[in-house]
């Protein structure tokens, strides 16, 4: 006689995927809310509307860059983490995380304080760049969040790569140099991909920074989740929702690349 | 002799001379050692080169119309802006550490159970179910506020409230433990699934193999083995709960302002009335004007950050982002 699903040995794995399907079940119906709330048609109108792919494009591109920047410091700053020793390491890992893990609100009223500083000033003074209430306030709140989770992604991505083919590699008489570029980077591809497509994502997700630092001026800084605040403080729930819609489409469009690519990216 | 005719023998001696040749190695050290030091010291400097916002200048105190503050507080001039005097920093310091600590242990009650079974068992479209929570954790946080909103005040869980005679949005109680729950179980869950998948589950066949039932193989077996992980993963999920920002900004919105009848006996006995969640105060403050009294409290929040993640790194944690 076949044992029923909830006879005795199955209780326990009913109750946890139970418990996977609640949640799952929570955050699809929190998202699908949001869309019976807007409609379809309303759905169509906002998105054939140049305002909303305006501030698409803008957001695009931002991240875009601010994914570059963060790459070219974490990609050579997380091989640093994962294979060299230094003393306080945990220490320094944590000084590392500080701008992740602290509320990002507060990571931009930090930023007002230091672009009036030394380096910022003397920089600025010189190029006539003003960084603070324009699209590079944006860049430079992204790069702020971004770099050091960069920097965690690609250490996670080359602590799997066992340490011996580097080895290898130099006991064969290849240089540093060469076995990282020729031999760790071919290697760590999938896991680097991987990352740089969530760094993207996290990039294009970063609104809280912005709220205290840049601010808003109409199509230069109001990036989609920032812009999301702003129609919501003028009353313009078509707007808010569509847009929300836009997001949450660049996220999951975001993570599913992620898995086609296979790679797995670790934070912690 | 025959090795002297061979021209791979003139590369071979060479080649050990240049893996030792002094400047490549420094150099190449030198090189990824100037990256993860710069990322230090930008983290180090945004940190510590706002420490003297916290000091009142006399150009501050001068620019500063005393009538702009509320009558019943006097004018906030003193080093940090006196915070450590004001009640409404202890009623909110109170107000979130207490729903942090109930969103903490409902998100691990409902995560550590969803996770091993993620991890273990084989679900029809797992490979859906984990695109989304991952997603969860890369959607701007204002958009995951804005659908709580619109999951909460329109449809029909806005008509069951609308009978039963109680409110979602814009309370303390249930308000603020769902916004900071919703972001705070999805980076838990990661966390704590990446600690079940670094137990070999082999141990746990051989403890049903010789008897056990799933659940005692689960209790005995898996979890004090996947322990620091877990461990892990729930300062991570309180980490992330404290960090909340966005959804409680949409979800609550400020209740400093607000009249002391607006609350309950029970919140005013646990004195979290007329308080805010602690960054939305940050912004609150800083927006009003008393930017010394906001960096302070900025600055309690990177110093609960920073124990927090500390300890998270003595532990050992281990978090996928699938």
């Amino acid at each position: 006689m076949p044992r029923g699903f909830f006879s005795r040995g199955h209780v326990w794995p009913a109750f946890t995927i139970a418990l996977i399907l609640a949640a799952i079940s929570f955050y699809l119906f929190l998202i699908a809310s949001n869309w019976f709330y807007l409609g379809w048609s309303d759905t169509l109108y906002f998105f054939s509307h140049p305002r909303m792919w305006q501030r698409f494009w803008l957001t695009v591109w931002t991240s875009t860059v601010s994914m570059a920047l963060s790459l070219l410091i974490g990609i050579p700053a997380g091989y640093a983490l994962s294979r060299f020793s230094f003393p306080c390491r945990n220490l320094f890992a944590s000084i590392v995380d500080l701008p992740i893990v602290v509320s990002p609100a507060v990571i931009g009223a930090f930023l007002f304080g230091i672009t009036t500083r030394f380096p910022f000033d003397l920089i600025g003074e010189h190029y006539h760049l003003y960084i603070g209430r324009n699209i590079y306030g944006v860049l430079l709140v992204q790069f702020t969040v971004t770099c050091a989770f960069c920097a965690r992604l690609m250490k996670a991505s080359f602590d799997m790569i066992p340490e011996r083919f580097e080895t290898v590699s130099r006991s064969l008489g290849a240089s540093h140099f060469r076995t990282f570029f020729k031999l760790v980077l071919p290697m760590a591809r999938n896991g680097i991909v991987a990352s740089a497509i969530v760094v993207w994502a996290r990039a294009a997700a970063e609104w809280e920074g912005l709220m205290l630092f840049v601010g808003a001026t109409e199509g230069q800084t109001d990036i989609l989740p920032f812009a999301v605040y702003l129609d919501w403080n003028g009353g313009m729930m078509g707007w808010v929702s569509s847009m929300t819609l836009v997001c949450v489409l660049m996220a999951v469009a975001a993570m599913a690349a992620m898995r086609l690519i296979g790679g797995k990216s670790r934070v912690w | 002799m025959s090795g002297e005719r061979n021209p791979l023998a003139a590369i071979g001696p060479a080649a050990p001379g240049r893996r030792g040749a002094p400047g490549d190695r420094l150099l190449f050290k030198t090189f990824f050692y100037s990256f993860a030091g710069f990322l230090i010291l930008f983290s180090a400097y945004l940190f510590l080169a706002n420490l003297d916002q916290l000091f009142v200048t006399e150009a501050a105190v001068r620019s500063r119309e005393p009538a702009l503050w509320e009558e019943n507080r006097k004018v906030l001039t003193s080093f940090a802006g006196g915070f450590w005097q004001d009640p409404y920093f202890w009623k909110s310091l109170n107000l979130t550490l207490m729903i942090t600590l109930i969103t903490t242990l409902l998100a691990s009650a409902i995560g550590i159970p969803a996770a091993y079974g993620l991890s273990r068992y084989r679900i029809p479209g797992k490979a859906v179910i984990e695109v989304l929570f991952s997603s969860i954790l890369v959607i701007p946080a204002s958009s995951v506020a804005l659908c709580l909103i619109v999951m909460f005040n329109y449809g029909p869980l806005w008509d069951l409230q609308q009978r039963w005679g109680f409110r979602f949005a814009h309370s303390l109680f249930p308000g603020m433990v769902i916004a900071s729950f919703v972001l705070s179980f999805a980076l838990g869950l990661s966390a704590w699934k990446a600690a079940f998948d670094s137990v070999n589950p082999r141990f746990e066949q051989v403890a049903r193999s010789l008897g056990s039932s799933r659940w005692r193989a689960f209790r005995t077996v898996s979890l004090p083995m996947a322990k620091s992980g877990l461990a892990a993963g729930v300062i991570l999920a309180w980490t992330r709960a404290m960090a909340e920002f966005s959804a409680v900004l949409f979800f609550c919105g400020t209740f400093g302002e607000l009249p002391p009848e607006r609350f309950s006996t029970l919140e005013r006995a646990l004195r979290i009335d007329q308080a805010d969640w602690l960054s939305v105060a940050i912004w609150a403050q800083i927006e009003y004007g008393n930017v010394e009294y906001g960096f302070a409290l900025a600055y309690i929040l990177v110093l609960i950050g920073g124990l927090s993640v500390y300890a998270m790194h003595r532990i050992g944690a281990k978090g996928y982002i699938w």
